[in-house]
């Protein structure tokens, strides 16, 4: 039931996106209300989804009837079912309602542009634009909804320009009508369009649209300044009408079929609308558009704002709903429309064209090809399904200088499925600095890496997911004289080390870079206030001056205090005059004190601090040699990543997977040979001596009894023969081995070791085999009247000895 | 217990034994030389060993204030003293003496490993100060009633016990015994207590363990509730009027009155004392209630002054460590040049600048100090007016509270007088009905009697009133003088330390860069 009422509400979505398309219409044959100024052409692909290209191509043919030399029309018409070559008796009877109607149109209201009513197929015949129309309910959730929906149909598609913006497509109409196209309602269509050339000015346009889409308004002012679109108000273009009402839209909108963005019914740039239609009716809009579309009231059920063609298949308006089953007509409402027609009860006829099939490999793929290049203005934008590169590349922005894009400002490009979880990789051309960004679950937590170089000692700037690594690192900045890292939530409180190093000294026997690290000069290593401790007991930075001998320490500053402790360790062992080693003395120690303490004068804690802070400064060059390794490991890991560029396929990717595949089959094969042995369990013990018998008579008792018999004795026969076979062999192995011990008794004394081996090794496998053969021998034994009473059962139970189980009853 | 040193004289805990032990196992080699050249103060000792000594007695140790871990194993001490100083102890290690009662270790309350392994203890108490007490040692001991155990249960720290070589540990069910009593306990004689002991345990003295559990319970309601009627005696007595909530003071009033209570005998007293006291008691919940209302506009007055000031010295604290930060760049650049700089001249002058810059900080630092203390000066005289006058403001209402409550003394004397006149005169006649307690009648033999012993009932009761009036104001106005005091004090205080503080910094700072200057005359 749920999927049922899925549907309909599919249905009645679509119905109201097709209403909308009709309102495109509407719009080009307002000549003094300017048209929106986006054109659009389309030209069909060859291989895309048949369906789409039909209902689309309908559209074209139009054109290509006006403009034959234009459309490349690729469609193998052969192979097209029936319904798209011929016209049903309804739908000719609809077309002739259809002329009807726009003559009458055309008497009453001259000055318009002639109605878009029944443009020529891809096999040139004329089909009503609503019979192009099939609702259709697709397998994929992310049709479901019309935002998402949307962007797949305007991935679909790709706009070529017309030869000329200004004529298009009507097929005898000889009155100025712009070109125009329909586009099927998202849900149940894809189509694929071959991109042939774009015009540059086209181009333009279209990236001045995308910019107000994203609202660049400077841009798009500036643009629209520069060239001060001609054919304003002149273009027709369809778009689709999503009404109000149903699954909980609050209130009708647009929505554009290029790009799949949503407009509200407001918006300036829709200039007008010409007629409406959904695969149900046709309405002529009968309002003035002098503002735009934002007077207009969309309510279908009006005879006088909204002119109906067949009447009562669409008496309500906004509820789309009621309207399912046609059937009732008011004869009052005819009477504007149909004067002496006899069509008052006309359904609309059943679509002509086929259920759109959209395989999940065409729906991955998305445009044609898997590939799709906008151009904007200053900026081109492409897109690939997944998978479709092997490094994994989904889309790239490429931004320009200037409007002819020959240099290039900067680039980003996002990856998906990575293996190493890249997913955006910037480019900024000007200062050519790299930046890469990664999710989450990169090996090395990394999360943001910019560079220059790959070369390490450049400058690189590293960050990463802190609550992936056990030491908290943040981000590490590195330069050639320096390194910066920053932490959060260690236990020790750790929140940044800053090391400078010298210049590298030349070493004789140097071999790579690791061997000779560059010498440490400084070390600064700050710390969070740890509140376990007392404010004049924690440092708050401590800096190793490693070529000095020094160290400072800077306390942190107690809560009601301004100043804060300091103390700065000499470190340089001494020799005294007399050749004993000094310890400590009390000018090594230099400190200040906010509150002087009594045990911290003391030469022993002091000295103790002393040793403590070498240690630590052991351990903190320690750290900064490592994260130099470090640093050179994640290079050399991301260069290797990035030569690799592994994808990864997620396990529910049948398709791709290719250990499920393996998994897959290697069942499946099992499954089959499961099936074979299963089949040949199943041999039929009659049927050779069914064979005997003349085919297709019932038996007779007596013959069944006979078959039973011949059938039991004969598998009798076969289990003494087995009995014997494995009686003989035993019986051989038996005599050989005999055979084989008196041969060695004989032999005993002249054998050599390796004969000896040989036939010790002999025996234990002879002796091996008699038990194996003694062991079937039991077995068959115990088991030939289990498997001879067995069968009898099953000879009693079968049904072509039906015969049997009458003696027997 | 016949051990080989008990043949050996016993030994004293002077000064050179301990100085020797410290020694011994203080810090060794390079900083041993060091320790030795400057000494050990007893007070730095973290832990000490002093086992094998032949100790009769525990002496001397109050030196070692901040002792962790103290050994005294293996002596021959026989009583536990002169540990009350070691406060910080965490271990106490007293095994192989001949202690015979736990004592002295009241004060060791952050006790936390206690081993009292062979001694001869008969009985486990003592031992209540000692809350964090984790692990206990008193294995071959004389312990020999299983009731010990049950005292035990109050420490909910302890998990591991040991007992072995007790008389007790005999017993057969000495394990299932102490495993169910001590349900948190983990090691037992050293070894760990499985998952089915325990539940055996449990189960076998459940109907024990559940009466003490409920008679433990009780206790603790018991103490919660009696801390709770205290906290609520406390909360009255910081407003300054506890005891007022009731007919307390009524009652104390009538408590040393003799004659009082024999004249509510009278015929028509008991009405009347029973309508004075009820209206009494009305004024004294005034009172009361009055009291508490105060009492939370103080603080809730007191609060907001406080984070006022709080908020003030933070600010400028801010501002002074912006300063000293400001300083400190420049001070460290200018440092740097001086030592850059080789010409003797231009070292001069920049050295003068620095000292320039050094009392430039000064004078800063110091105008903001001086700043803040006038504006808490300010701030401070009034909040003192404020509470001034709160208090005068309380003081008054009560006043007049309690006055009512001597009209109403007032108006009940000259009620029971007349009464007491009437009655008099009716003995006199001889027609009094009714009896009269014997000493009541005692009262009645004239009429300068009578009205002494009304007039003395009446003066009790105007001095109690008086009396309570008096303690009231005098501790509420002794309380603003005081908090008043303390805040003065402690805006001195702080103001003291800021400027030694500011004082010390600056003299270092000078005192480097003359050292700086001593330095580079040298070179």
């Amino acid at each position: 039931m749920e999927v049922l009422r899925e549907k309909v509400e599919e249905e009645e979505e679509a119905e109201r996106e097709e209403a909308a398309e009709r309102a495109e219409w509407g719009r080009t044959e307002k000549m003094m209300r300017p048209v929106e100024v986006r054109k659009e052409e389309t030209t069909l692909t060859q291989e895309m989804l048949r369906d789409l290209e039909k209902k689309l191509s309908e559209i074209q043919i139009p054109i290509s009837a006006e403009l034959p030399a234009f459309t490349k029309d690729t469609i193998d018409i052969s192979k097209l079912p029936v319904s798209y070559k011929t016209n049903t008796p309804e739908e000719e009877h609809l077309l002739q309602v259809a002329d009807n109607f726009s003559r009458q149109y055309s008497h009453l209201c001259p000055d318009r542009v002639p109605l878009f009513l029944h443009p020529l197929n891809e096999c040139e015949v004329p089909k009503f634009v609503s019979t192009t129309l099939r609702p259709t309910l697709m397998p994929y959730p992310e049709l479901y909804n019309w935002d998402s929906c949307a962007q797949f149909v305007s991935d679909f598609l790709t706009m070529v320009p017309l030869p000329d913006p200004l004529k298009p497509t009507i097929k005898r109409e000889e009155k100025v009508l712009l070109k125009k196209y329909t586009i099927r309602p998202p849900r149940d269509l894809c189509s694929r369009f071959e991109q042939e050339q774009e015009v540059k000015k086209q181009q333009e346009i279209r990236a001045q649209e995308k910019k107000q889409l994203r609202e660049e308004e400077e841009r798009l002012m500036e643009a629209e300044k520069a060239k001060p679109d001609a054919l304003h108000g002149l273009r027709v273009h369809s778009w689709v009408l999503v009404l109000s009402g149903k699954r909980e839209v609050p209130e009708n909108f647009f929505i554009d079929a290029f790009t799949g963005h949503s407009y509200s019914t407001q918006d300036e740039r829709f200039l007008g609308i010409e007629s409406l239609w959904n695969h149900k009716n046709y309405w002529i809009n009968m309002q003035d558009c002098w503002n735009c579309c934002k007077d207009l009231i969309f309510d279908l059920g009006d005879p006088v704002r909204w002119e109906y063609m067949l009447l009562g298949t669409d008496k309500s308006q906004l509820s789309l709903t009621e309207e399912d089953d046609s059937g009732i007509n008011d004869e009052d409402d005819v009477e504007n429309l149909g004067k002496e027609d006899e069509d008052k009860s006309f359904d609309m006829p059943h679509s002509w064209v086929e259920q759109i099939e959209i395989s999940p490999e065409a729906f991955e793929t998305r445009c044609p090809n898997g590939k799709k290049v906008i151009q904007y203005k200053r900026a081109k934008l492409e897109k690939w399904a997944p998978y479709l590169n092997s490094n994994g590349l989904v889309s790239r922005l490429t931004t320009y200088e200037d409007l002819e894009c020959t240099n290039i400002l900067e680039i980003k490009e996002w990856y998906q499925n990575r293996e190493d979880m890249l997913e955006l990789k910037h480019i900024n051309k000007t200062t050519d600095l790299k930046t890469d960004y990664f999710k989450h679950g990169h090996p090395q937590a990394l999360r943001v890496h910019s560079y220059k170089s790959m070369q390490p000692e450049t400058d690189h700037v590293i960050e990463f997911y802190e609550t992936a690594r056990v030491d908290g690192l943040i981000k590490r900045e590195e330069t050639a004289r320096t390194m910066t890292e920053y932490y959060q939530g260690r236990p020790d409180f750790l929140s940044y080390r800053h090391a400078n190093f010298g210049p590298r000294v030349k070493k004789l026997t140097l071999s790579s870079a690791e061997s000779n690290p560059r010498p440490i000069v400084k070390i600064t290593e700050r710390f969070f206030r740890n509140p376990a401790k007392p404010a004049e007991e924690d440092v708050a930075e401590r800096v190793f001056l490693v070529a000095e001998e020094r160290i400072q320490l800077r306390y942190h500053c107690r809560d009601d205090h301004i100043t804060a402790s300091k103390r700065e360790f000499l470190r340089h062992t001494e020799v005294d005059s007399k050749g004993n080693k000094i310890i400590m003395t009390p000018d090594m120690c230099i400190s200040f004190e906010v509150e002087p303490m009594e045990h911290t004068k003391k030469l022993l804690y002091q000295y103790e601090a002393m040793m403590h802070l070498k240690r630590e400064e052991k351990l903190s060059r320690h750290q900064v040699w490592e994260s130099e390794l470090e640093v050179l490991e994640i290079l050399k890991l991301r260069e290797e990543e990035e030569a690799a560029h592994t994808l990864t396929i997620s396990i529910y990717d049948t398709k791709r997977n290719e250990k499920s595949k393996e998994y897959r089959e290697a069942m499946e094969r099992v499954m089959h040979e499961e099936h074979l042995r299963q089949v040949e369990t199943q041999l039929d013990y009659l049927a050779p001596f069914l064979a005997q018998l003349p085919p297709g008579e019932k038996l007779t008792r007596w013959q069944a009894v006979r078959l039973k018999d011949e059938c039991l004795s004969d598998f009798k026969q076969r289990l003494i023969n087995k009995a014997n076979l494995i009686q003989a062999r035993f019986e051989k192995e038996t005599q050989e081995l005999q055979k084989k011990q008196q041969w060695y008794q004989e032999n005993q004394v002249t054998l050599t070791p390796e004969d000896e081996d040989l036939y010790l090794s002999y025996c234990s496998q002879a002796m091996f085999r008699i038990r194996i053969l003694e062991q079937r021998l039991n077995r068959h034994k115990e088991l030939a009247p289990l498997k001879y009473l067995a069968l009898e059962e099953k000879l009693y139970k079968d049904p072509r000895l039906g015969e049997l189980q009458k003696i027997f009853a | 217990m016949n051990r080989l040193c008990d043949s050996m004289e016993p030994r004293v805990m002077d000064d050179d034994m301990l100085k020797l032990a410290v020694g011994e196992q203080g810090p060794q080699e390079e900083a041993g030389q060091l320790a030795k050249q400057e000494g050990i103060l007893f007070k730095d000792v973290l832990s000490l060993q002093l086992d094998f000594r032949n100790i009769l007695r525990i002496d001397n140790l109050w030196q070692f204030e901040n002792l962790r871990k103290l050994q005294l194993d293996n002596n021959i001490i026989e009583k536990i003293e002169g540990l009350e100083n070691l406060t910080h102890l965490v271990w106490l290690d007293l095994s192989f003496n001949n202690i015979e009662t736990i004592e002295g270790l009241d004060t060791l309350v952050n006790l936390e490993d206690l081993s009292l392994f062979n001694n001869r203890i008969s009985k486990i108490d003592s031992l209540d100060a000692l809350v964090k007490l984790q692990v206990l040692s008193l294995g071959n001991n004389q312990i020999d009633n299983m009731m010990n155990i049950i005292y035990l249960r109050r420490f909910k720290c302890l998990r591991t016990l040991s007992l072995s070589g007790n008389p007790i540990s005999e017993a057969e069910d000495y394990k299932i015994f102490i495993c169910a009593h001590l349900p948190d306990l983990v090691y037992l004689d050293f070894r760990r207590i499985d998952d089915h002991t325990k539940e055996l345990a449990e189960a076998k003295h459940q109907y024990s363990i559940d009466e003490l559990k409920h008679q433990e319970n009780l206790m603790q309601v018991r103490l919660e509730d009696e801390q709770a009627r205290q906290e609520e005696l406390e909360k009255h007595k910081t407003a300054f009027v506890e005891h007022l909530n009731g007919s307390f003071l009524f009652d104390s009033m009538y408590a040393e009155d003799s004659e009082g209570n024999k004249l509510s005998y009278l015929p028509g007293v008991s009405e009347l004392l029973e309508a004075y006291k009820d209206k009494f008691v009305i004024i004294c919940v005034n009172i009361f209630e009055y009291g508490l209302k105060q009492q939370e506009k103080r603080k809730i007055e007191l609060d907001t002054f406080s984070e006022c000031v709080h908020e003030a010295i933070q600010e400028n604290q801010e501002q002074g460590k912006r300063k000293i930060a400001q300083f400190k760049e420049k001070h460290l650049s200018s440092l740097s040049a001086i030592r850059e700089e080789s010409e003797l001249p231009n070292i001069e002058k920049k050295i003068l600048e620095c000292s320039a810059d050094i009392s430039e900080l000064f004078n800063e630092l110091m105008m903001l100090e001086m700043q803040l203390v006038e504006q808490l000066e300010e701030t401070i005289n009034m909040f003192e007016r404020n509470i001034v006058d709160m208090v005068g403001l309380f003081i008054e209402n009560v006043q007049s509270l309690m006055a009512q409550c001597r009209d109403l003394e007032n108006h009940h004397h000259e009620k029971l007088l007349e009464i007491s006149i009437s009655t008099l005169e009716k003995i006199v006649v001889g027609d009094l009905d009714e009896d009269l307690p014997d000493d009541l009648r005692a009262l009645f033999v004239n009429k300068d009697t009578i009205v002494n012993a009304v007039g003395a009932s009446h003066d009790i009761h105007l001095l109690k009133i008086d009396n309570r009036e008096g303690e009231l104001v005098t501790r509420i106005n002794s309380w603003c003088t005081r908090l008043v005091d303390k805040i003065h004090k402690d805006e001195i205080m702080r103001n003291r330390k800021r400027v030694k503080e500011i004082n010390q910094y600056v003299d270092h700072m000078q005192s480097e860069l003359d050292n700086l200057e001593y330095g580079n005359i040298l070179d």
